[in-house]
């Protein structure tokens, strides 16, 4: 056998260990909990933390390889996720009656109008500096925003859509009892997204681990470099960037299908944008599995903090400015937002990869 | 204006310039096409709120740009500042009236009261400015990506403080007697507030441009941002100096705030960040880190505006992304800006 190169060499060494060792195993007990826990536990806000836990893990990914593989801080990601969430949305919301290829319909559209709309940005931005593409992203999510906002007569503005699923996944369809759990819509939609929320992370996994991956952390890691060796950054960024926008947009898609619901604040706006930041930040930046980890740790904080909130409001039921301290939990994420990034950058996944590889060093020393 | 002359390089200098005279002169001639479909007066009309539009955004847009050029930050809390200084010259002008200067006072205790209201701005800009400087983005110079984090959460935070302290709905604005109303020049309405603002925006971009172009302090400033080490060098505190450049673009924003406030009499907790969007409209249009940039880039959005909103009022939110488009296809760079 001829001799490997070093890249080749790491490369199957790579694909060798993937299939064993504890994070593997890890993977696997992740994803036979998600299949199994909406039949142990018949709760609806249990089911509804799971399954948007799942569909954000996928736009966080998404955001992850943009930002944490590819090194471009994208605003507008939020924007993406509402175009795939709209498109379904009207798509069945202005046919009147829905039809079950409504959805790959709408997932046709959003494809097209993210694609479009993410090579445009890439064109105007990547040009000029790096800082270019944040103000650019920025800008135009807060214009579809405004435009989703405005534009009545086809989003129904702040009023939102609201819309029903056909078939299968509408919520008076039900197939009877099975192992003592009613097999109803809600829960047919729930293993859909988490089907199709399992291949559009595989497939993101994929991608980063492909050469285009690697050539792309690479210019993350040393632009001027990679230049030298011959790639044409240009194109690879674009092509993550398009990439990742475009799974941003199916995460949208399966959000809607969840909710049955859209509003330009609950898609579109720049707080679900800061989630997903957030998200990605706590989670790990470059990690892709710290995008679980971000999504359960602030959805499950969204959950149950406004528990706590009651809580203060019993304590100090007099004091007006009290009281809207504690209504005011943004203020909370905001600050914990300013912690996360000045003493935890590295997130969840960074910080024990370093702690492992640490720990593997010091190993070594002592042999 | 000779600023396009002034940025581009020795050998390049007249191919330069030449090419801004053709941009001049296409831009008066898009700037004179609207007449075609309005008539004379309307069109003076708009124009003067065009400008007053312009002036308001480039006291945000500014700040912005300095900050980004002379430091390198991008100050997303910028929009934060913009708001509280709406907020904090509402409250002035509320003591203001309780002692009957606002609403009922004369034309000197109106004007009085406007540059009280601007020094209380400037004053909460500029101190705010220095808080945010010190704790918060200190620690990360020279790291864009924790810079656009962290102004983000300070913004987030700042909002939130607004909707706690004077609570999360709209208020309206007391503006003083003697700007209200207007003046009437041959059938053309200039409203007295737009007429102030216009020439406040004018006198803070002369002034803004005189410092920086004339005075030790300026050049200092340029010098830093050219090669910080060898200003370092010469004995002079560079910190220091970045920190004056932070507070100086936050007053500016928190004075922009105000004035806008006057402007559309009324205030409310997220109208920082709706402005932040303009003023990172008008930052791309006329070139990051330049003043002149975002003073022409301002009025053309000002200008734009108004003109569309009176044409086709519907696509009046589109036409500063439409124009950030054209002027990014010929100048990827912005109008001013360097590479």
């Amino acid at each position: 056998m001829a001799e490997l190169t070093p890249v080749q060499a790491e490369r199957s060494r790579e694909q060798r260990a993937r299939f064993a060792g504890p994070a593997f195993l890890a993977q696997v007990l992740l994803l036979l909990a998600l299949i199994v826990i909406p039949l142990l536990i018949p709760s609806f806000r249990v089911l509804d933390v799971l399954a948007k836990i799942i569909i954000l893990t996928v736009a966080v990914a998404s955001y992850d390889l943009i930002l944490g593989y590819t090194g471009q801080l994208s605003l507008g990601h939020a924007m993406f996720f509402g175009f795939g969430a709209y498109s379904l949305a009207l798509v069945t919301y202005h046919s009147g009656s829905p039809q079950l290829y409504h959805i790959p319909v709408a997932a046709g559209i959003a494809i097209a109008l993210s694609v479009v709309s993410a090579l445009v940005i890439a064109f105007f931005s990547l040009r000029v500096k790096a800082i270019f593409f944040a103000m650019m992203t920025l800008a135009l999510a807060e214009f579809a925003h405004i435009l989703a906002v405005q534009w009545y007569d086809l989003t129904l503005a702040a009023d939102g859509v609201s819309f029903k699923l056909p078939g299968i996944f509408s919520v008076g369809w039900s197939a009877g009892k099975f192992l003592g759990v009613e097999l109803n819509g809600r829960l047919v939609t729930y293993y859909f997204i988490l089907i199709s929320s399992v291949l559009l992370f595989a497939g993101l996994l994929r991608f980063v681990r492909s050469p285009v991956g690697r050539v792309l952390k690479s210019i993350r890691d040393n632009r001027q470099r990679a230049v030298a060796l011959g790639f044409r950054t240009f194109r690879y960024e674009t092509f993550s960037i398009v990439f990742g926008s475009t799974v941003a947009s199916l995460a949208g898609i399966l959000f809607a299908m969840w909710l049955r619901y859209v509003n330009p604040d609950s898609v579109m706006s720049l707080a679900l944008m800061l989630n997903i930041l957030l998200m990605v930040i706590i989670g790990g930046l470059g990690t892709m599995y710290g995008a679980i980890i971000g999504a359960a740790f602030l959805q499950i904080a969204e959950t149950w903090l406004p528990d706590l909130q009651k809580l203060a409001v019993a304590f100090f039921p007099t004091n007006e400015i009290a009281q809207r301290l504690a209504e005011r939990w943004i203020l909370y994420f905001g600050i914990m937002f300013v912690l996360v990034v000045y003493f935890f950058p590295r997130g969840f996944v960074g910080t024990a990869r370093q702690l492992v590889k640490r720990h593997k060093t010091a190993k070594k020393g002592i042999a | 204006m000779t600023s396009a002359a002034t940025t581009g390089g020795y050998e390049t200098k007249d191919r330069i310039s030449a090419r801004a005279l053709v941009g001049w002169i296409v831009g008066v001639g898009v700037w004179l096409l609207p007449l075609i479909w309005i008539d004379t007066t309307t069109y003076l009309i708009l124009t003067v709120a065009g400008l007053t539009m312009g002036m308001l955004l480039f006291l945000t847009a500014s700040g912005f740009t300095l900050i980004f050029g002379l430091m390198d930050v991008l100050n997303l809390a910028h929009g934060a500042f913009f708001a509280w200084g709406a907020y904090a010259g509402f409250s002035t002008l509320g003591l203001l009236n309780a002692i009957g200067w606002v609403e009922t006072g004369t034309v000197s205790q109106s004007i009085y009261s406007l540059l009280i209201v601007l020094a209380v701005a400037l004053a909460v800009g500029a101190i705010l400015g220095l808080i945010l400087e010190q704790v918060i983005i200190r620690g990360v110079y020279g790291d864009h990506l924790k810079q656009i984090l962290i102004t983000m959460g300070a913004s987030l935070i700042m909002a939130e403080i607004i909707r706690v302290v004077w609570g999360p709905n709209d208020e309206v604005t007391l503006v003083p007697a003697a700007l209200v109303g207007s003046w009437d020049f041959f059938d053309v309405v200039i409203n007295k507030f737009r007429a102030t603002s216009i020439i406040i925006g004018v006198g803070v971009f002369v002034v803004m441009q005189l410092v920086l172009k004339k005075t030790k302090l300026g050049i200092i400033v340029r010098g830093g941002v050219e090669n910080r080490e060898m200003v370092q060098a010469m004995g002079y505190n560079v910190q220091r100096i970045f920190t004056g450049v932070f507070c100086a673009g936050t007053a500016f924003a928190a004075m922009g705030g105000v004035m806008w406030s006057l402007f559309k009499e009324q205030i409310y907790p997220d109208m920082g960040s709706e402005n932040l969007i303009f003023a990172l409209i008008i930052v791309i249009v006329g070139g990051m880190g330049s003043v002149t940039g975002s003073f022409l880039g301002a009025i053309m959005v000002g200008l734009a505006f108004n003109y569309v909103a009176f044409l086709v009022p519907k696509l009046a939110l589109g036409v500063n992304i439409l124009l950030m488009a054209i002027i990014l296809l010929i100048k990827p760079t912005g109008l001013l800006g360097q590479d």
